[in-house]
């Protein structure tokens, strides 16, 4: 079993235009175990991506106080890809496209990254494991086959995220939006293929703003995020209510002063 | 009676002439272009300072055996090829052609070999159409001192099937000018793949001077990939020039992949009515070197396209200048001229230009560029490195991603790999010192 903590985590991005420090997490407290799937709902613009590039290491998010570790050891000091190796997933809400590689090759060098320079994936072994993934996510052959994310639509984009998740094989993956852009038969298969991940060396964080999406992956726990701090944590009915009473009826229940910003 | 003195190695020019048993007109051209070459005025290139270097600074011509030479530092791989020329400073060490295709009339063989068997048919061609011996200090040298090369011949409406495959061997293992000329003709609506390489064995510090013309007459169409891979102890000038008559079509895919300073004059005329051509060129610079690449098109015939695509990546200090020349000349109506040129920057201490060149002189035309130098995309990096993939393999993998468009263009599988698989080598050594 692994354990992701995140302790009393700041985050803030430097704005370009005005060249100055703004924070965006404000203390963000939250322990996932592998065996577990965990959701985070909350308003737009709260920090919820913000949340999730931080524990992968982007540099444009830095961490002002508070840390973030796996198995005990913190993870600060670590760049991206070390963080990946150590078992940290990402699926992106908006993945970035890469004209020239393609998708089959870039799934390779992602998989032998974690192996010994003697020890890399035999092609076989490799392509038939990709090929039981496809299936599960019912995808073609020649989307392998195309440069990575190049002139994917939304859909594709997202379905893509997936595969990769299921070729890595992380110990914990952070779903970001994975649902946004997703007709219902997509949502199914998504879902079909992160169900399948589901184990007890396997923990999940999943970002979305659809309580639907959480009826066919079904989380332990449930966290509502506002204004940069996560304000209340429950099981799945806790979704139920937040789609039933809104966002504004969690923070009144709760007595906050957030301002949300589709509020009139 | 005072005789005159001796033009500087002309005995020697001779008797290497002699030697190799050449015709007397290729003698009589060595010699004409020995006592004109130091007066002429070297080819210029925008932004291109390499006026210094060594191009000219020439050793007695000799006749030198290299065929003993240890190739086993290049992995070359032709024992597959069915067509194939392997040479090593003067010496050929394999040489093949199909019987089939040489049944129809097609040459592939070292130029000594083609001037003594075909002596006619190389001076109907050599130095007469791609360029003339005197349009430049440095042709009108590798006039007078070429040793080694080749002669590539399809005559009319015959298509080869299987790429017929250049490999020239620059013996540095000792001081000896690699001076090669390269005559590829393919005659009325016939069709060829040519691919060719040029490497180093050796350190020494060397010249080159390389040029290769293509000539392809009316309906004719040729593929043309090479990858260039000359050491970093050679300065080297390389000209690829090519004239296409009547709806012909020439296709350019070069890897400039040398090690050393390395100039590339890299020209085609369309000269006939609707010829094509596309270029495509990749390139990659390492250490302290500076390649300096002038591509140019000239659309002189009507309904004529050029096409013109460079991308290259620079790493360390070194400097990477891409030119790009457009030129359609009045009269060339309905023609099209289009190019773009590209260059990523690896490190700060890299140098990189990309200058797009438009002249148009007819009104009834089409034309247009893009060029840019910029970095490695960071949203790019981040995500190929939040999969676990390392800085320097994402960033090969982006590097890779940004060539892809004209590696994917070489013909034959055999070489794109290679030429993958150098590049690779390339950006390895680069960013060892990152
Ligand atoms: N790189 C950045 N530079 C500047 N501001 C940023 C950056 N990233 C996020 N922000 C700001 O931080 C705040 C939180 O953004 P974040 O993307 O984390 O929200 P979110 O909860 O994921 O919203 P959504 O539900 O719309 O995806 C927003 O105000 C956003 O504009
Ligand atoms: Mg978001």
């Amino acid at each position: 079993m692994s354990k992701l903590e995140v302790k009393n985590l700041h985050v803030a991005v430097v704005d370009e235009d005005k060249g100055l420090q703004k924070e965006i997490l404000k203390g963000v407290n939250l322990t996932m175990n592998t065996g577990e799937i965990h959701a985070i709902m909350g308003p737009n613009g709260t920090g919820k991506s913000t949340l999730s590039q931080a524990i992968m290491g982007n540099p444009a998010y830095k961490v002002t106080e508070g840390d973030v570790l796996l198995n005990g050891k913190s993870l600060l000091d670590l760049p991206v890809d070390e963080r990946a190796r150590a078992g940290l997933f990402l699926a992106m809400q908006y993945p970035a496209e890469i004209a020239g590689v393609t998708n089959v090759e870039f799934m390779r060098a992602a998989i032998n990254a974690r192996r010994a320079d003697d020890d890399q994936i035999p092609v076989l072994e490799f392509m038939k494991f990709l090929d039981k993934n496809l299936d599960i996510l019912d995808m073609t052959d020649d989307m392998v086959e195309r440069y990575l994310n190049e002139g994917f639509s939304g859909g594709e984009k997202k379905r893509n995220e997936i595969l990769q998740l299921m070729m890595i094989q992380p110990k914990f993956a952070i779903l970001d939006e994975i649902d946004s852009g997703l007709d219902i038969d997509a949502l199914k298969v998504v879902s079909k293929g992160v169900n399948s991940m589901r184990g007890a060396e396997f923990g999940s964080l999943i970002i979305t703003h659809y309580q639907r999406l959480l009826n066919y992956i079904v989380p332990d726990t449930v966290h509502v995020m506002m204004d940069g701090r996560i304000v209340e944590s429950g099981g799945p009915e806790l979704a139920e209510k937040l789609e039933a009473e809104g966002y504004a009826g969690v923070r009144d229940d709760l007595g906050l002063d957030v301002k949300l910003t589709d509020e009139i | 009676m005072e005789t005159q003195a001796e033009i500087e190695f002309q005995s020697a020019v001779s008797a290497f002439s002699a030697a190799h048993n050449e015709p007397d007109w290729l003698r009589d051209l060595r010699l004409t272009m020995l006592a004109k070459y130091p007066a002429l005025a070297l080819p210029v290139f925008e932004k291109i300072k390499y006026q210094r270097w060594p191009l000219t600074d020439v050793h007695e011509p000799a006749v030198q055996d290299s065929s003993a030479i240890d190739l086993s530092s290049l992995d070359l791989d032709y024992a597959e090829a069915k067509n194939v020329l392997v040479t090593v400073g003067e010496s050929v060490i394999a040489t093949r052609l199909d019987p089939a295709l040489a049944a129809q009339g097609v040459i592939f063989t070292d130029l000594f070999t083609a001037v003594r068997e075909h002596p006619d048919l190389v001076q109907k061609y050599f130095m007469t159409t791609a360029i003339k011996p005197d349009a430049n200090r440095l042709a009108a040298f590798n006039t007078a001192f070429v040793n080694g090369g080749a002669f590539l011949y399809v005559p009319k409406g015959v298509t080869v099937k299987d790429p017929i495959q250049g490999y020239y061997i620059q013996d540095s293992t000792r001081t000896q000018d690699f001076i090669q000329h390269v005559l590829v003709v393919a005659e009325t609506n016939s069709q060829v793949t040519y691919s060719e390489n040029y490497a180093t064995v050796g350190e020494q510090a060397n010249l080159a001077n390389v040029i290769v013309e293509v000539v392809a007459a009316d309906d004719a169409h040729v593929r043309f990939s090479a990858v260039d891979q000359l050491s970093k102890a050679t300065t080297g000038y390389v000209s690829r020039q090519g004239n296409l008559a009547n709806d012909a079509k020439l296709d350019w895919a070069v890897g400039m992949m040398n090690d050393g300073n390395v100039v590339v004059d890299f020209n085609t005329d369309l000269v006939g009515h609707g010829a094509h051509a596309e270029v495509k060129v990749v390139a990659v610079t390492t250490g302290e070197q500076l390649q300096g690449i002038d591509t140019r098109v000239t659309n002189l015939g009507q309904h004529t396209v050029g096409h013109i695509l460079q991308h290259g990546v620079i790493l360390e200090s070194s400097a990477l200048i891409f030119n790009g020349v457009g030129h359609i000349v009045k009269g060339a109506r309905g023609s099209d001229a289009q190019q773009e040129s590209r260059v990523l920057m690896l490190s700060t201490h890299a140098r990189g230009d990309a200058n797009p060149i438009l002249l148009i002189d007819e009104n009834d035309v089409t034309a247009g560029h893009a060029a840019s130098v910029g970095r490695v995309n960071e949203e790019q990096m981040y995500y190929l490195m939040s999969r676990g993939i390392d800085k320097k393999r994402a960033e090969r993998l982006v590097i890779r991603g940004f060539l892809g468009n004209v590696l994917t263009e070489i013909p034959t599988k055999r070489v794109r790999d290679q030429l993958t698989a150098t590049i690779e080598r390339k950006l390895e050594n680069g960013q060892k010192s990152e």
